[in-house]
């Protein structure tokens, strides 16, 4: 069957920053023809990548981007359907294997992340189902002898008075048959699917164990393979002894490989059994001294003794200080993060002499093809990859590691392998959202407009660890050398002469700031990080929104009034402001409870919360979240809502307990007893109310993030009279204090360990 | 050998008898709708039915449960016949990533058992030994509490049936 591709030029572009990463483009060109991912089937026809009919006029969908919970599954299925003219219920789903056909019209590179699916997608797949649609309808013209203007089409059946055939009948017709391009796409007033509300397609799927995820995968001849890793990141094996280890029931190999020791056994327990009973000795790195103190105070000496670089800056900073009637400073601090998907990471490969196969969950299939290629020396068109349902992703299945180590002990054992993390694995040797230390310093004038604003971020960046992680998994044929060399480079251009957009993102966008000035500090101890739900947002958002109710504190405004005062220039964040300030004003909270309000803008969507919060014996306890949110068009609206309601939960999580803590560099967490995820009777009520919009989609899978922990900040201190600038936020016993009409003042840093 | 009925079916293993029940059956009997999410009985993700109880098998030795009832989430329903529980999750679509939910389902199928018209407050706490990454929580509760009637009649009719074909 010959693949007639829609639009390539829609598929192979752009290079930028997408979500608030560095993200690589590159062209494909000058690569051979990768082999179509779509197994045929007697009587089949796909017309493009992402649609096969079958003659029992099934229509399978392969979704391009990797569905972990955030919906895109529904989603992008939605906007296919549509055009298509079958209701998204009655296709069955896969997921794309690796091809540029799937590759993210955002990224120009087959990945996922930076809430940007819809946005990317939203035109090219609507096209994809119009043009196939008028694919189906010249065929049944054709078959039928009739014109195509005397063809309606219903839910996946060509219309012809009375009669209804169904697609399938037209498919032979329609694979000997030009695609068309640029077939007109239907107008919003006339969409079934588009904008309503329908079930998940995924959810019986997921309601009945029978959804697929890479844990669950499984093929003949598997042993099961449990590494143990250095528990410093980065240390070097020195010694172990594997004798012991090889004579417990079921093991058969104990090897040495890039990350540690790896244990293979026949069942999992004998394999983890084993790798526990291991006493492998590490070198000492510079990270073995760290501790989470140490980062603190490394954080705030970089402030106090460099200039910091530059990352943007607009009017005059420095003179507006000065001619501000009042200037607040204050420090806040943001912790590392795990990411801590309920599916810990895992993979099943078998390794064949020329060719190999792959099962695993992740946010690029490219990226596991290079990786198994890089590190099998097997050919990458000869690599299937088998993408699986991601049991939660957040950022996390971007980075790849665990494909290397899977590959190295299959290759090694010579056997298909499974290799399974455990919980501890995952919460002591993955990769973390940064900490961060913010120093805001902001000025009013005398009618409550931020006349300056400087705000400092003093930590690690995430891009040289990704590209770090990308490099090898997107070019497998660059050597070594090559790759460390620029991945040198990156961290150093990173240190010390441009500010990853991933650190500074959200510290001074979004409100009207006629005079601000941004400044980086990189301080790196070496732990591994990367993307974490709303990436630079997750940290940034708190300062600048508990600062904002500061400021209107000070300047004696309420901090609605004072937001929508000061975001005058950015219509639609001012609009979700007014929304949701006008529900927080109907608000009745029942006594002992107070509101917190904060809004932010991330991945092209704008969004408001508003938390309804007690304090009770010290304790922090949310009762309600109302989060308002302009994602434009709402494709499929009750995907928007559960994306909002789960970010709010997850951002909730780490506002109340979330913390990694670093002790001679080995983080302190280990498992859900102290690295502790919201549970359900501690779960608030979420009110989500969508901004009406035709504008083309936004992300959704992350801006509901940002604006939580200083929401619920700002409602603390309604509560208690207590500015609590630290993640995650505590109450501090001996200050316990009702309501009281105490303002916010002029707050020095405060170097004492307490942010 | 160690024996037990697993969705109505006895079967035996030869596993090494502190092996926990999760990995037998999701190893042994190739049923993997039970998942492995913390291996310390912190997540619920593992949760099966041993004699009824919503327990979680990550950390339940194999051996314990010799001659005992044990049901997981393919026994419970299926996509063709779901458990009314589970046309609430469609329903109110309570899955995101998904993960957890067998757990969920399994916890919540134990509860409407023991308690047919659960309060708001005791489902909540029944549930809160289950966690959910994603934040599912008010459409678990919603679905939970929108099938307390169906289910149990369900179950009513399910058990009769059973008892006919023994």
């Amino acid at each position: 069957m010959n693949p007639l591709n829609l639009s390539r030029r829609q598929f192979l572009k752009n290079t930028g920053i997408v979500g608030g990463g560095l993200v690589i483009g590159f062209s494909l060109s000058g690569c051979s023809t990768p082999p179509w991912p779509i197994a045929e089937v007697e009587g089949g026809y796909s017309p493009n990548a992402f649609l096969q009919f079958t003659p029992d006029n099934a229509i399978r969908f392969f979704c391009p981007r990797d569905e972990m919970g955030q919906g895109v599954m529904t989603g992008l299925l939605t906007l296919i359907a549509e055009e298509l003219d079958v209701d998204p219920q009655r296709f069955t789903l896969d997921f794309g294997s690796v091809h540029p056909d799937y590759n993210n019209p955002g990224m120009g590179v087959q990945a996922t992340g930076g809430s940007n699916a819809m946005r990317a997608h939203y035109h090219q797949l609507r096209q994809v189902g119009a043009d196939t649609r008028s694919l189906i309808v010249a065929a049944a013209a054709h078959d039928l002898g009739i014109n195509k203007d005397q063809i309606t089409t219903e839910n996946g059946e060509i219309l012809v008075d009375d009669e209804r055939y169904p697609y399938s009948d037209f498919i032979a017709t329609a694979a000997g048959m030009e695609l068309p391009e640029n077939s007109p796409l239907k107008a919003h007033s006339t969409f079934k699917y588009i904008g309503k509300d329908a079930p998940r397609v995924d959810a019986l799927a997921k309601a009945t164990g029978t959804a697929p995820f890479g844990i669950d995968a499984r093929v003949d001849g598997m042993h099961h393979a449990v590494v143990r890793r250095s528990p410093v990141a980065g240390a070097m094996l020195v010694s172990v002894d594997k004798q012991t280890v090889l004579s417990m029931p079921g093991v058969t190999d104990v090897l040495e490989i890039s990350s540690g020791v790896a244990v293979v056994a026949e069942k999992y327990w004998q394999a983890k059994t084993a790798a526990a009973a291991l006493d492998p000795t590490w070198s000492e790195v510079a990270l073995s001294e760290v501790s989470t103190e140490t980062v603190k105070a490394d954080y705030n000496a970089a402030m106090l003794k460099d200039e910091g670089i530059s990352a943007t800056s607009e009017g005059d900073a420095a003179s507006a200080f000065t001619a501000a009637s009042q200037v607040l400073e204050a420090d806040y601090w943001t912790p590392f993060l795990a990411h801590a998907p309920l599916e810990p990471m895992n993979a099943v490969i078998r390794l064949g002499d020329n060719e190999a196969e792959i099962w695993t969950g992740n946010q690029s299939p490219v990226g596991v093809q290079g990786l198994v290629a890089r590190f099998s020396g097997i050919e990458q068109d000869k690599i299937r990859v088998h993408n699986m349902y991601l049991g939660g992703g957040f950022g996390r299945r971007g980075t790849l590691t665990h494909i290397i180590e899977v590959t190295e002990i299959a290759k090694a054992s010579g056997k298909p392998i499974k290799l399974t993390w455990s919980r501890e694995d995952d919460i002591r040797h993955g990769l973390y959202r940064p900490a961060s230390l913010i120093r805001m310093k902001a000025g009013l004038d005398e009618q409550g407009n931020i006349h300056a604003w400087q705000a400092k971020r003093a930590g690690g960046n995430i891009s040289p660890d990704t590209l770090k992680n990308v490099f090898p998994a997107l070019f497998p044929g660059l050597g070594d050398g090559t790759l460390n060399f620029l991945a040198d480079l990156a961290e150093d251009v990173f240190a010390s002469y441009l500010a990853d957009p991933s650190s500074i993102e959200g510290l001074a966008e979004g409100y009207d700031l006629p005079n601000h000035d941004v400044q980086h500090f990189t301080v790196d101890h070496g732990l591994p990080l990367t993307f974490w739900r709303s990436v630079g947002h997750s940290n940034n958002a708190f300062p600048k929104e508990v600062m904002m109710d500061e400021l209107a504190a000070a300047a004696g405004m309420d901090p609605v009034e004072f937001r929508l005062q000061n975001t005058k220039n950015n219509p639609r964040l001012h609009n979700v402001i007014r929304v949701a300030g006008e529900r927080m004003q109907a608000m009745n909270p029942p006594e002992g409870h107070y509101l917190g309000f904060a809004a932010h803008g991330s991945f092209a969507t704008d969004v408001a919360e508003i938390a309804e919060v007690s304090v009770e014996n010290g304790k922090i306890r949310v009762h309600r979240v109302t989060c308002v949110v302009d994602c434009g068009l709402a494709v499929t609206p009750d995907v928007v809502r559960a994306q909002m309601e789960g970010g709010v939960m997850f951002a909730l999580t780490a506002a109340l307990s979330g913390r990694i803590d670093l002790r001679h560099g080995e983080v302190v967490q280990s498992n859900f007893h102290d690295y502790q995820i919201l549970r359900m009777d501690e779960a608030p009520d979420i009110d989500v109310v969508i901004i009406r919009s035709e504008d083309d989609p936004t992300g959704v899978g992350e801006p509901s993030v940002p604006p939580l922990a200083p929401a619920v900040a700002n409602a603390v201190f309604a509560a208690t009279g207590q500015r609590l600038r630290s993640l995650p936020l505590e109450l501090s016993y001996g200050r316990l204090m009702p309501n009281s009409a105490s303002t916010s003042s002029v707050c020095s840093p405060c170097l004492g360990g307490r942010w | 050998m160690i024996k037990f009925t697993l969705n109505g079916k006895t079967v035996e293993t030869s596993e090494d008898p502190n092996t926990p029940l999760l990995w037998v059956v999701r190893e042994t009997f190739n049923l993997t709708g039970s998942k492995f999410g913390c291996g310390a009985g912190l997540c619920g993700a593992c949760t099966m039915h041993i004699d009824g109880m919503a327990s979680r098998t990550c950390i339940m030795p194999v051996a314990a449960v010799a001659g005992k009832n044990i049901t997981t989430i393919e026994g419970l329903g299926t996509p063709d016949e779901p458990h009314p529980l589970q046309a609430a999750w469609v329903e109110h679509s309570v899955p995101q990533c998904g993960y957890c939910q067998s757990g969920q389902i399994m916890s919540a199928a134990a509860l409407l058992e023991q308690n047919p018209n659960p309060t708001e407050a005791e489902v909540e706490s029944a549930m809160a030994g289950n966690l959910c990454r994603c934040g599912c929580y008010p459409r678990i509760k919603s679905a939970i509490l929108a099938t307390a009637g169906p289910a149990l009649a369900y179950n009513a009719a399910k058990r009769t049936g059973s008892e006919a074909e023994a």
